[in-house]
């Protein structure tokens, strides 16, 4: 078994066609760590009940968030762990890849963190994760039959999200 | 020189008065929630149509003046004209808007999911909507009342985005 050299050893999942949705899955979470919106187009493997995958995301990226901080060479001061920063300030993880996947990652200065998996030869997504989060405050926070900290049911909110991922690159 | 005021906050506003009325203020008196609300709307209708119809001549008749508000008073407001006007040319009039502004981001429950509690959310999600409306049909009433033309004024969501609005002129 060889562990380094060789291009692509296991098999990298086949590229989505033009007809099929570009994107996998997609999380919205408030500050609290309630998750706000799951979505899922295609998720062949499946491993933990819907509580449990949710709370580990959450997990997941509150520590990359804070391990990315505090590695960061170019800063000298550690900032405010754990508060959502100005995008641009401080250090700030967008996405992650592996040989099957690429999750891409945004997190407003609301807190309202998006996460968006793909396959792992997509571009990079932060415009796509921003307009995202344009939809999100049109078609959410403008809802006046949406509770905010409570999960999204919005029937114009999911149909739009749909359209936008099916035309991603 | 007009001051102006983000559309995002007059939305919140507007969101936020139906709230605090039906939730607050007037919990257990929805009716008289609604009453509240449409007088507001009364006001600012009132406002509202003396500053548009500054520069104009009187209205020579109650057709003209209902065309004033489907464009010019309209186009003010939301940037659009009424869509669809109808009227028994007995005192009754329809103004037709197929994308209201102020309903079009609600939406509600997603059809596929939850059996049980749909019918309740559902009837929850058209009481609000419903609500949301007296504010409009005060503005419309405020409007031609400084005219000078009374009107009893009511709204019609029975199929969302479009919302028809209905005068009937007092004779």
């Amino acid at each position: 078994m060889q562990f380094f050299g060789g291009s692509e050893i296991s098999p990298s999942p086949p590229l989505p066609t033009a007809s099929g949705n570009n994107a996998h899955m997609m999380y919205i979470f408030n500050r609290n760590g309630v998750c706000l919106l799951y979505r899922e187009w295609n998720r062949p493997l499946r491993t933990l009940d819907s509580n449990q995958d949710h709370k580990l995301m959450f997990g997941l990226l509150f520590s990359l968030k804070s391990l990315t901080a505090k590695m960061d060479p170019s800063s000298a001061e550690k900032g405010n762990l754990g508060v959502p920063q100005l995008p641009g300030q401080g250090c700030s993880f967008h996405s992650f890849r592996t040989n099957t996947y690429k999750l891409s990652f945004m997190e407003s200065p609301s807190g309202i963190k998006i996460i968006l998996v793909t396959h792992p030869k997509a571009s990079d997504l932060r415009e796509s994760l921003k307009y995202i989060y344009n939809l999100y405050v049109e078609y959410v926070v403008k809802n006046p039959l949406y509770t905010p900290g409570t999960p999204i049911r919005s029937e114009l909110f999911n149909t739009t999200l749909d359209q936008y991922v099916r035309g991603l690159g | 020189m007009a001051r102006e005021v983000s559309e995002s906050c007059m939305d919140s506003l507007l969101t936020e008065i139906v709230s605090s009325y039906c939730n607050v203020l007037y919990a257990a008196k929805p009716e008289l929630a609604a009453r509240r609300i449409e007088a507001i709307g009364y006001q600012v209708g009132h406002q509202l149509s003396e500053r548009y119809t500054m520069e104009r001549p009187r209205f020579s008749d109650h057709l003209e003046a209902i065309k004033f508000i489907c464009k010019d008073f309209w186009s003010e407001l939301f940037k659009k004209q009424i869509d669809n006007l109808k009227t028994n040319h007995r005192g009754t009039f329809v103004l037709q808007d197929d994308k209201f502004a102020w309903l079009s981001r609600m939406s509600g429950e997603p059809s596929t999911e939850t059996r049980g509690s749909a019918q309740e959310a559902g009837n929850k999600a058209a009481e609000t909507t419903g609500m949301h409306l007296y504010f409009p049909c005060g503005i419309i009433r405020g409007a031609l009342s400084n005219l000078g033309i009374p009107c009893a004024v009511s709204a019609d969501i029975s199929n969302l985005p479009a919302c028809s609005f209905v005068i009937r002129i007092k004779v």
